[in-house]
């Protein structure tokens, strides 16, 4: 694994230990929930509809607080911050632009953030000049956020996360709508953002984009956790896969039915698989 | 027998009012009584604007220049409204949450026959045909709200199909569902096909799992038509889903790589099973390389 | 989220079975005699009734509290409040300066308290035994236009569904920031813009696509459109009305022809 510059590997941001959380309606979202995420680290957390995915994300900024467990965010416990000071360590991003946006243009949008973290009103145009160059929207600077297509809106609400400058950012869905070109233009500049040292939490259901970016992928089912291990371990436990509900990318699917023909069985992408035969089969 | 056209476009070309651009250049496509087609392509390739026009909601329901001739099982949609149209083809929406409207599964299905004054025993009679079709049984009593992605998706699937048309269009239905839940649905739809001759018109962006259940394939990019041809046919040249920005289906791409990878080898698989039987065969034969780790 | 919007509970109970029609005109009778009534004694009476009804309504606790919680908080206020702005009467029980508390007062503020609580709670009656359906059949077949009566039952539908999206909207914006409940007013107003805005943009797209999904299933094709839940009056259900119309009639008669102290 390449070590990514400005990443303190040893720096526990996200801590939970046996964490649990019921709603009012007394559904019991998640048990027993412990996992640690270092800083840099490219995480996803996958699972079906209902696994609890969402829950778990939201307990990592504060937005629901656990019914049971503890929660550590950059060492200190979380019930001491209010979501608005856990903003500044912890980013979210939902998966509906539409859910966010108000202002009259996307300047506005992206230093609402900062604003309401008290920042004044230099350091916000700093802050947000920069968010934007970082998504590739500077241009759109001054538009109205209701003209943009979603792919746009899209990355203004990201800038508007990235514009309060925390350490981790979790996204959720972000490809949703989003068609091939838009989607891998997307990833790479996230992936940008994780190799400049924040971490990544990624929040989806589509294996492939789990098997092209992730580092490490925490699969939940019915409120816990089934397994959480680096991708390319992940992948090759099939059985835990289909008990969430969840596809492994065809690629991977096939290398493990012709693993006898002598080629590993965890490849993520066509790419892997055609270069792990070539470099063994078929003269040039 | 005379086979008839569920849909029929001729030159049609459309301007959505206030917009700039061609949402449809000069399309031509038909489709047949009792046939599964899907189109591919990538967002703005003009897959809803299409959609829209096999009901008539387009030009009826939504502003625009409209250009050239659409028939669907032989009327003219400009010259029928939404409400005549509704018998002959179904839609369904994207999202399920905004074409469900009402407090219990068996009204929701029941709403569109009221409307055309069904008479009551044939109310029950075609929601229970529906609910049965799509797999909801007995759930008639049910919040919408209640149920399960996926359910929601079949329960507006039989909203529709109550209507008794002939033609089902669906714009990106499985968009909010997992990746088994998307199999299901096709598998569904591919059943109506097959049992019931219903013709089926599917938008969509992801390649991946529908190809299989289709007849047809139709390949748009910015408003116009590319390709109209059977699955067998576009999975011959991956060239087909670059021009139409859309990724090709994982296996197939495989098979293209390898192909212009490797010398002396022609793999022509589509599936995993094709795949598998494939390399199996064909791997173990090939000359190996002189480096292996 | 969905109890509190609901108020519905499925029993079956003779409320329950009740034609909607009667129940609505039950309910509009008992509101009226609440206004024609002026006497403490007929009017506790009343409002004794009703909660008997409630009772029997078998609804849950929680709805039940829901209901009356808020009313009864009304009510004591009213009592409490009501000398100090009547002055009028005799005997006067205290005087604190220019603030008289006068014997009748407190009755006349008591009385206002209940028939308030008689009309706030009668509607409960209608509400936890039938369901928004038949309501809205109800209304329809009593002449409401059929279009009213479809807005009315799908603002209803999306009630619950309108209220999670505020919600995911405010978390959206408690995640950049924004605290809902500090600052002052002036403070607290500004911030809902931010959950209003996108909340009016979510409403409009619903109903542009609702509107492309009602008119795909042929809404407004025909006026003589029918129906699959129909409500029928059995003979029970026109006993219950005339029960109803006598529980009315009698006090309004005895009041307003024979000067009866009701």
């Amino acid at each position: 694994m390449i070590p990514k510059p400005g990443a303190d590997r040893s720096k526990r941001m996200i801590e939970m230990d046996n964490v649990g959380f019921t709603y009012e309606a007394g559904v019991e979202a998640l048990r027993s929930v412990s996992l640690k995420i270092s800083s840099g680290e490219f995480l996803a957390i996958v699972g079906g509809n209902g696994s609890g995915k969402t829950t778990l994300a939201k307990l990592m900024n504060g937005l629901l607080r656990p019914s049971s467990g503890s929660i550590k965010i950059s060492g200190a416990p979380a019930e001491s911050q209010s979501i608005a000071e856990l903003s500044k360590t912890v980013g979210y991003c939902f998966q509906n632009p539409d859910h966010q946006l108000f202002c009259t243009s996307v300047e506005d949008e992206v230093m609402f953030g900062p604003k309401n973290l008290g920042i004044g009103l230099e350091e916000s145009r700093e802050r947000m000049e920069r968010a934007l160059s970082l998504m590739g929207i500077f241009s759109l600077k001054t538009m109205s956020p209701f003209s943009l297509s979603l792919s746009e809106r899209r990355r203004v609400t990201i800038a508007s996360i990235l514009a309060m400058t925390p350490q981790v950012m979790i996204l959720d869905e972000p490809t949703t709508g989003l068609d091939a070109d838009e989607s891998s233009e997307l990833m790479a500049l996230i992936r940008k953002l994780n190799a400049d040292g924040r971490t990544i939490i990624l929040i989806t259901h589509e294996m492939k984009l789990v098997a092209e970016h992730a580092d490490r992928v925490i699969i939940l089912s019915d409120g816990h956790i089934l397994l959480d291990s680096d991708v390319r371990g992940a992948f090759s436990d099939l059985e835990i896969l289909k008990a969430s509900r969840l596809l492994p990318p065809p690629v991977t699917l096939l290398a493990s039915r012709i693993s006898s023909i002598g080629i590993s069985r965890d490849l993520l992408t066509s790419d892997e698989f055609v270069f792990e035969l070539s470099r063994r089969y078929g003269s040039r | 027998m005379h086979r008839m056209y569920a849909l029929k476009m001729s030159g049609v070309s459309f301007v959505y009012e206030g917009a700039e651009g061609h949402a449809l250049d000069d399309i031509s496509v038909s489709i047949d009584e009792g046939e599964f087609v899907t189109v591919l392509g990538a967002n703005g390739a003009g897959k809803t604007t299409l959609a829209m026009l096999s009901n008539g909601l387009i030009p009826h329901a939504i502003k625009g220049t409209l250009e050239g001739s659409v028939k669907v099982f032989g009327y003219d949609i400009s010259k029928h409204t939404v409400a005549q149209l509704s018998t002959l083809v179904g839609m369904v929406f994207q999202e399920p949450e905004s074409q469900l409207f009402c407090m219990s599964v068996e009204e929701e299905v029941a709403f569109g026959p009221e409307n055309l004054a069904i008479p009551r025993d044939e109310l029950f009679k075609r929601v229970e045909w529906a609910l049965d079709l799509v797999g909801l049984k007995g759930l008639n009593e049910r919040s919408p709200a209640t149920l399960s992605g996926g359910q929601k998706q079949r329960l507006a699937i039989a909203a529709a199909l109550a209507m008794r048309p002939k033609m089902l269009v669906l714009d990106e239905p499985a968009y909010a569902l997992d990746p088994v839940g998307r199999i299901e649905l096709y598998a569904l739809l591919r059943s109506l096909t097959e049992k019931h001759g219903m013709a089926v018109l599917l938008m969509d962006r992801d390649s991946e799992n529908i190809l299989e259940f289709s007849d047809k394939v139709v390949l748009m990019n910015s408003g116009r038509i590319l390709t109209v041809a059977p699955p067998s046919e576009i999975l011959r040249d991956i060239r087909n889903f670059r021009a139409i920005r859309v990724p090709p289906p994982q296996i197939f791409e495989i098979a293209s790589l390898l192909n212009s990878r490797l010398t002396g080898v022609d793999f022509s698989f589509t599936t995993l099973d094709e795949a598998e039987a494939e390399l199996l065969s064909r791997v173990p034969s090939l000359p190996r390389r002189g480096d292996t780790r | 989220m969905k109890g509190v919007f609901d108020l519905y509970t499925a029993r079956d109970t003779f409320l329950h079975r009740l034609d909607p029609r009667v129940k609505i005109l039950a309910v509009l009778f008992l509101s009226l005699l609440g206004f024609i009534m002026t006497n403490l004694i007929p009017l506790f009476t009343l409002l004794c009734f009703i909660i008997l009804l409630l009772y029997l309504t078998r609804s849950t606790f929680s709805k039940a509290y829901f209901a009356l919680k808020f009313v009864l908080r009304l009510m004591v206020l009213i009592t409490v409040l009501w000398p100090l702005f009547d002055q009028s009467g005799t005997p006067v029980l205290a005087a604190l300066g220019p603030i008289k508390i006068t014997e009748p007062a407190i009755w006349r503020g008591l009385t206002s308290a209940i028939r308030i609580g008689c009309l706030a709670t009668v509607w409960y009656i209608l509400m936890f035994t039938t369901t928004q359906r038949d309501l809205v059949r109800a209304l329809v077949k009593m002449g409401l236009r059929y279009d009213f009566g479809l807005a009315l039952a799908i603002s209803l539908r999306f009630i619950p569904t309108f209220g999670f999206t505020i919600e995911s909207i405010k978390d959206a914006q408690r995640a950049r920031g924004l605290e809902f409940d500090k600052g002052s007013i002036i403070r607290r107003s500004k911030n809902y813009i931010a959950v209003l805005i996108p909340a009016v943009v979510y409403a409009l797209r619903t109903a542009e696509t609702l509107s492309l999904s009602l008119q795909s299933r042929a809404y407004g094709a025909r006026k003589d459109r029918t129906y699959m839940r129909e409500i029928r009056m059995r003979s029970s259900d026109l006993v219950s009305l005339v029960i109803v119309v006598l529980l009315f009639a009698i006090p309004a008669v005895a009041k307003f022809v024979f000067g009866a102290a009701i």
